[in-house]
């Protein structure tokens, strides 16, 4: 699925991908994948700029921990992010309940 | 603090420089503080290096797993692209937050480079007297503070694009350069006409840290305008 269809719901997937715990970048990008059965195969330039995003907005905050050569940016919810993260998925099921309630109705006018 | 999830399988020094030569291709195509594209360059090369550990988990050679990797990461230049608006926001902040953080300490040397009778300083009678100086303070202050708003966490509920606080920001240090130029020259014309009226050595202090903002808001309005450009490469 491109990335531009999930326009709206972005921020709330990436919420949903670190509720279990902290992940880097790429962990967010396999997370969503694994997921989603491989339906979400989001690109490097829609999800890492979208957690700089997400921190910025006090969502999550990042921390950084060191290894051999090299350096990882590791993510988890905030607080404002778990209520954010409660408030996207209320408001996801309102959205989907009636969309589909409209798309399963059948063809419009129904027939007599 | 070490992370025992950063010690993955070897890759071989050709697949190391498969990812070092597409990191350098992002980072060159980066712009924005040398600081900020350090840290999305490290960011990243833990992240390619893993999406390549996964692919040499499957099997692969290890450098088909680094060119896999990069491959999955995509263009750099598109990659680079990707982290313009969170390159302006980060500017419009950062200039915004220092711009309000100056005002008070270029008030204050300024009013303690002025002999009585305006000693004590009252600030009130001193803007008056300087009504443009009040004047881009009325500019300057709501205009930082906008662009500090927009990139925080009200901004993110208000879906504000950064261009928007990248123009506050711009305004913002525009106006601080109108005023320290105002003040400069203020100082410049005191110091011929009334050198009495002026606090030696709190006078000259004032001059360097009025000159000095300037400078750093003339830089400011500079990169938040896009005059010195968030560089993104054209696609190769």
């Amino acid at each position: 699925m491109r990335a531009e269809a999930l326009k709206g719901h972005l921020d709330g997937l990436l919420l949903a991908a670190l509720e279990r715990g902290p992940l880097h970048g790429y962990g967010v990008i396999e997370a969503l994948r694994a997921g989603s059965g491989g339906t979400f195969d989001l690109p490097t330039g829609t999800v890492y700029p979208a957690l700089h995003r997400l921190e910025r907005a006090g969502l999550i905050r990042s921390a950084w921990s060191d290894g051999p050569g090299r350096r990882r940016r590791s993510y988890q919810l905030t607080p404002a992010g778990v209520t954010a993260l409660a408030d996207q998925r209320d408001g996801w099921r309102v959205f989907s309940r009636s969309v589909s309630a409209l798309l399963d109705a059948g063809p419009w006018p129904t027939p007599a | 603090m070490a992370d025992a999830g950063l010690t993955g399988p070897v890759l071989s020094p050709a697949a190391r420089q498969v990812l070092a030569t597409w990191l350098d291709q992002v980072g060159a195509a980066l712009g924005g503080p040398a600081r900020l594209r350090a840290r999305i360059v490290a960011e990243l090369d833990d992240g390619v290096r893993s999406a390549a550990e996964q692919h040499l988990a499957t099997g692969v050679d290890p450098l088909d797993a680094a060119r896999a990797a990069v491959a999955e990461f995509g263009d750099p230049d598109t990659v680079a692209a990707s982290f313009h608006g969170e390159l302006t926001a980060h500017l419009a902040r950062r200039s915004g937050t220092a711009l309000v953080g100056s005002g008070p300490l270029v008030g204050i040397v300024w009013l303690a480079a002025l002999v009585p009778p305006l000693w004590p300083p009252r600030p009130a009678e001193l803007l008056g007297a300087h009504p443009l100086y009040l004047a881009v303070l009325a500019v300057a202050v709501p205009a930082a503070l906008v662009a500090i708003t927009l990139t925080g966490p009200l901004g993110h509920r208000l879906a504000h694009h950064p261009a928007h606080a990248a123009r506050a920001a711009t305004l913002a240090a525009t106006a601080c350069v109108v005023g320290d130029a105002l003040l400069l020259t203020t100082f410049a014309h005191t110091a011929v006409a009334t050198p009495t009226a002026l606090s030696w050595p709190a006078a000259p202090l004032a001059v360097a840290v009025s000159a000095t903002r300037l400078v750093l808001a003339f830089r400011a309005a500079r990169r938040c305008s896009g005059g010195s450009p968030i560089r993104v490469a054209a696609p190769r």
